[in-house]
């Protein structure tokens, strides 16, 4: 994976984001090619959000460009970012509870009937195209009409992933898709962003957890106080290592050592 | 678990009762259900009064006790959209009162036309609920405050608008207090029956179509004609009914026909789909590209309309607007009716049949204590326990189903 021909589907090119006399970010740069997981790791207050967040247009940057598929797109919002096609699922709030499966997919975005026929929401349509994306992803769902609350978490985080990409985004921003989940779950979830791995996308994850950073990601990014201080392949690093890095336990001289493996690995 | 697209059953949506574990049983009760532990209710009410004075359910009884909750039934219909989107509206009597004293005032004092003049009525209604939408999601106030100082302000205004001395607007003689009078002759109530369902049927078995095309599968039995059966025969039981005493009393086709369009509205339309997204989770919706604030204060403006329309009618059965028509005892009782038909306080669920059905419930308790000679206070007592019984259920529901 070290060198790309085709340019990156997101580039992240010298962002810097200050709020007021505090910077949050301080030209970061990073680069996802089609197909690839890039996970985000950090402690806490180190600008994972903050990234995110200008990723996906929620936050303008100060300093520095973002480029989708090789073009600088000056996000304002986050319609400007699903229009550029990056979607981004948050970690909770993602769903309403009381309505089905075929509802949450379609929220905001229905398919109607014309006036003529009443402007009745198209239900047959919505739930042939969910039960499509559903079963491309392979996510089981028993019963698409019953609500969303009586899903198990995994299944609920995978309803909110697959609602991200009926835009057919070339982009998926994830946040904290595995936290609060339990095993067998976490292991639905990882499969689902194998599954998005494997049609093409690129993946960004954010994520606490260093063993699914390890299991799912090509890349890993890390930030600490709003810089990036290391990024790393996979097989390239230990945990420890990732760890001292996240928390600055790692020095200079040993971070360039990292550094240096990276650029040959 | 089934494979989606092999399992017909996971396709037609049904699970066998008996492989319903504790959760799915409560989330059905929650949703799908909800208005059967009610229906029961009922019928164990009804079943009571008729075996204690068997004059309950003469047609001449069941035709008033219908027209007795009409106005309970069309307030509580209004409730029910602020209470989907999690908010509440306290001033709908007081709203109800006054829009009722302009209209009446207009059409009796002023000798406006009276259609112009129910319409002006209408309109002030629907703007009271929009102002109250509007302060709430602007200024984030609490809905229950804004709308109990509204009250009060309403209360004074009525008082305002109300001739000096006598402090009522007369309604007799007038078009507006012969809107309790009207009945269909047994020929349009049979026709209204017919064509209520045919149009049931036919949007079911358009929807059927669909799901056909789609390769979507799908009982015809089961999503179309036992669905339309069911609603022919308790249709005709009712229209029998009616029609063995005067007919069906107009203000209740009436309200079925609202009941009916709105059932479309919330059910069928997108506008009605994001009530229930907001009321369930405000932030997803907004993150879906929902404008909240809009859908909020549309739901204020439904439940200000509907104020006015219940205060019209009310007007109208008691012949005139007085200091009396803002009474609190209203706002009660049909707030107890949605609650009772199953809306949720705690936002996001409940049907307009929930504001039939809990009207039903109270002005039957109401209707049968009077007829078997119950004191005042047993008739609070009941009313009271009914209504916190059927909030126990909603907080229990709310809970198990996991909707916060």
């Amino acid at each position: 994976m070290a060198i790309h021909t085709p340019p990156p589907v997101l580039e992240v090119r010298n962002v810097s984001v200050r709020f007021g006399g505090v910077a949050a970010l301080t030209d970061v740069s990073m680069a996802v090619w089609p197909g690839e997981v890039v996970a985000l790791v950090g402690d806490n207050g180190a600008g994972k959000s903050t990234l995110v967040k200008t990723i996906s247009g929620i936050q303008q940057p100060d300093a520095g460009e973002i480029l989708v598929a090789g073009r600088a797109h000056a996000m304002k919002g986050p319609q400007d970012a699903a229009a550029a096609g990056i979607q981004t699922v948050y970690q909770d709030l993602a769903l309403c509870d009381n309505l089905d499966t075929v509802q949450n997919l379609f929220l905001g975005r229905e398919i109607c009937l014309p006036w003529w026929k009443g402007r009745r929401m198209d239900r047959a349509r919505m739930e042939k195209r969910a039960r499509e994306v559903l079963s491309d992803l392979d996510v089981k769902i028993r019963d698409t009409r019953v609500p969303s609350s009586s899903l198990s978490g995994g299944q609920r985080q995978s309803v909110a992933i697959c609602r991200s990409i009926l835009a057919n985004p070339q982009v998926v921003l994830l946040d904290e898709p595995t936290a609060a989940l339990g095993v067998a779950q976490r292991k639905q979830v990882l499969a689902l962003i194998e599954r998005l791995k494997a049609q093409g996308r690129a993946v960004v994850i954010i994520s606490h957890d260093i063993g699914d950073v390890q299991q799912i990601a090509d890349r890993v990014v890390v930030l600490r106080l709003g810089r990036k201080v290391a990024e790393v392949t996979r097989g390239g690093y230990s945990r420890d290592e990732l760890i001292a890095a996240m928390t600055g336990a790692l020095d200079a001289a040993e971070l360039a050592a990292l550094r240096k493996e990276l650029a040959h690995g | 678990m089934a494979d989606l697209s092999s399992d017909p059953k996971a396709l037609s949506g049904r699970t066998g009762f008996s492989r319903m574990n504790r959760h799915d049983l409560m989330t059905a009760l929650a949703t799908r259900w909800r208005m059967v532990p009610v229906l029961i209710a009922l019928a164990l009410i009804w079943t009571y009064f008729s075996w204690a004075n068997p004059l309950f359910i003469s047609p001449r009884n069941l035709s008033n006790l219908s027209l007795q909750i009409v106005v309970t039934a069309i307030v509580a219909l209004g409730l029910m959209f602020v209470l989907v989107v999690g908010e509440i509206d306290l001033s709908v009597a007081a709203s109800g009162a006054v829009s009722a004293a302009i209209s009446a005032g207009l059409a009796v004092n002023a000798g406006v036309d009276i259609g112009i003049a129910i319409l002006v009525g209408l309109g002030v209604g629907a703007g009271i609920g929009a102002l109250q939408g509007v302060i709430v999601t602007w200024f984030r106030a609490p809905a229950f405050i804004v709308t109990l100082g509204m009250s009060l302000i309403l209360q004074g205004i009525l008082l305002d608008l109300l001739p000096e001395g006598t402090n009522l607007i007369s309604l007799v003689g007038t078009p507006l207090g012969k809107v309790a009078t009207l009945y269909l002759s047994p020929g349009m109530g049979i026709a209204l029956l017919v064509a209520m369902t045919a149009l049931y049927g036919f949007l079911s078995w358009q929807s059927w179509r669909a799901n056909h095309q789609q390769a979507l599968g799908g009982s015809l039995l089961r999503e179309v004609l036992l669905p339309t059966a069911a609603i022919a025969i308790a249709g005709a039981a009712a229209v029998a009914v009616f029609n063995a005493y005067r007919g069906v009393p107009g203000l209740v086709a009436f309200l079925l026909v609202l009941l009916a369009a709105f059932s479309y509205v919330t059910t069928q339309t997108r506008f009605g789909l994001y009530l229930y997204a907001v009321g369930a989770n405000a932030e997803a919706a907004r993150r879906a590209g929902i404008s909240v604030p809009l859908v909020r204060i549309a739901a204020f403006t439904l439940t200000g309309l509907f104020a006015a329309l219940g205060g019209m009618i009310a007007a109208g059965r008691v012949l005139g607007v007085s200091p009396d028509s803002a009474d609190t005892t209203l706002l009660l009782e049909a707030i107890a009716a949605a609650v009772i038909g199953g809306v949720s306080l705690f936002g996001g669920r409940g049907s307009v049949w929930a504001a039939l059905i809990g009207a039903l419930v109270i002005g039957s308790v109401s209707n049968g204590m009077l007829l078997i000679n119950a004191s005042t206070q047993t008739r609070l007592e009941v009313q009271g326990a009914i209504l916190t019984l059927a909030v126990v259920l909603d907080a229990l529901l709310s809970r198990r189903g996991g909707a916060r």
